[in-house]
């Protein structure tokens, strides 16, 4: 009698796993509201818990920080130098870039974006899972689908929404369902265009997948951003460097090794980008 | 008053395990070693082994509750973490009659659990195809270093918790 009962509750056990794993990996687009309360409650938590522990991660940080200090110091100073002649350049083409968009009466581009501060509360204990949580959710304004920066460059997007939090799909994170569109900047109009297929464990690198008709001879150390053109993430949102370039299984494209601008592994503050431009995607829906 | 503690440790460390890899230094969490934290489910144990009685079944509905909820928080894949917990902490139960509930046995079974823990969540994912994994990296690069890491966050709980435990358990009773 007890042996039937404990193999019920087995089975019992295994479909309730079934029918929740075969639910959450479906194509879902919106959190429950049993999940949006739980992640809430839990993102509160964290918002109290993760302050004192990142004041003391970061004294150990800052410590960390300090040695090395006086020969970056040197190299900051030598590239300023450089920077200074960029800056008025930079300057001089926005002035005339908004001239030239007020003559054409077209204010807004694929280019602009609202940025919405957060702080990263959490990061996925389990491994696999590369994704983190923000304390921002859809009370300030986050969407699914919204790309997430930091300072250095292109970090993830946003995978799920709640009201008060949300939680980011890191780039390392991402698998051949997350593409984006990016472009290695030319002159000329010899820009490559492809699409960041996925990430690759081995190599720790993105896959930039090159399509043909672009010019096809990559250097190492060009920086990949992204072109907007997916109708999701703004242009122009630096993703990360060429590593290395390797030729597909055809022979026909090329796939460059894209190391990732930004660190995986230590974020604490981002922006999430509200583009102004929505996409056609979207209003598809 | 002293049932609620439980689920309220619980709840803060299902949140302390986001801050936990924060807590490590970043070229340790950077390179290939990937060391899961396994909090709640080494209270979990503690749980089984000094506050259930025969005839309670405190633990594993606990182990339902928060391994859902970790599902939920951190990785959107539902029922993962909850069919784990609950079928690691039933054997944790099934087993405690063994050995005597001392510190030594609490911390082989601490290890157990982990072992248990890690296979299934990791098959799972294998077959649902979240992962694909060489099983001998798998073996040194994230099982050796996950039992290393929660083996001793168990040294640190076992002081504070084994004997409160207990206690309340008796309190229980009356």
């Amino acid at each position: 009698m007890l042996r039937k009962k404990r193999l019920f509750t087995i089975l019992i056990g295994i479909i309730i796993l079934v029918v929740f794993i075969g639910y959450s990996l479906g194509n879902r687009s919106n959190l429950t509201t049993g999940e949006q309360f739980v992640s809430d409650i839990i993102g509160m938590v964290q918002n109290v818990i993760s302050t004192p522990v990142k004041y003391v991660t970061n004294i150990f940080d800052n410590i960390d920080d300090i040695r090395n200090t006086y020969d970056e110091n040197q190299l900051l100073r030598e590239k300023l130098a450089q920077y200074k002649g960029l800056i008025y350049e930079v300057q001089e083409i926005k002035e005339e870039n908004t001239e030239l968009r007020e003559i054409i009466d077209k204010a807004d581009s694929i280019r602009s974006y609202n940025p919405i501060h957060a702080t990263v509360t959490a990061r996925s204990p389990e491994r696999w899972i590369e994704q983190v949580t923000i304390n921002k959710g859809s009370i300030a304004g986050v969407k699914e689908n919204m790309a997430v920066i930091t300072a250095a460059g292109m970090v993830g997007k946003i995978q799920s929404v709640s009201q008060l939090t949300s939680t980011v799909q890191l780039l390392s994170g991402f698998d051949e369902f997350n593409r984006i569109s990016a472009t290695i900047s030319r002159k000329e109009g010899n820009d490559i265009f492809g699409l960041i297929e996925e990430y690759d464990k081995k190599t720790n690198s993105l896959l930039f997948k090159i399509i043909e008709e672009s010019d096809k001879d990559l250097e190492e150390g060009e920086l990949v951003v992204s072109s907007g053109m997916g109708g999701v993430f703004p242009a122009g949102l630096p993703i990360g460097t060429v590593k290395e370039v390797i030729p597909d299984d055809y022979g026909l494209t090329k796939t460059a090794l894209v190391e990732p601008a930004a660190n995986m592994y230590e974020i604490n503050n981002v922006i999430v980008v509200d583009r102004v431009l929505t996409g056609e995607e979207e209003e598809e829906e | 008053m002293r049932h609620i503690f439980l689920p309220l440790i619980l709840l803060l460390l299902v949140a302390l395990e986001g801050v936990a890899l924060d807590i490590l230094p970043s070229s340790l969490i950077d390179g290939d070693m990937m060391i899961t934290p396994h909090w709640v489910l080494m209270f979990l144990v503690l749980i089984a082994i000094f506050y259930d009685r025969n005839n309670s079944y405190h633990s594993i509905i606990y182990a339902a509750i928060f391994g859902l909820l970790i599902d939920i928080s951190y990785t959107g894949i539902l029922g993962v973490y909850m069919f784990t917990y609950t079928v690691v902490i039933y054997i944790i139960r099934e087993l405690r009659n063994i050995l005597h509930s001392n510190i030594y046995s609490t911390l082989l079974f601490g290890i157990i659990s982990i072992m248990i823990a890690e296979l299934i969540i990791n098959l799972i994912y294998y077959v649902v195809g979240i992962i694909d994994l060489i099983w001998m990296d798998y073996l040194m690069e994230r099982l050796l270093p996950s039992i290393l890491a929660n083996f001793i966050f168990l040294l640190i709980l076992y002081p504070l918790f084994a004997k409160r435990l207990e206690k309340w358990k008796n309190s229980k009773a009356k």
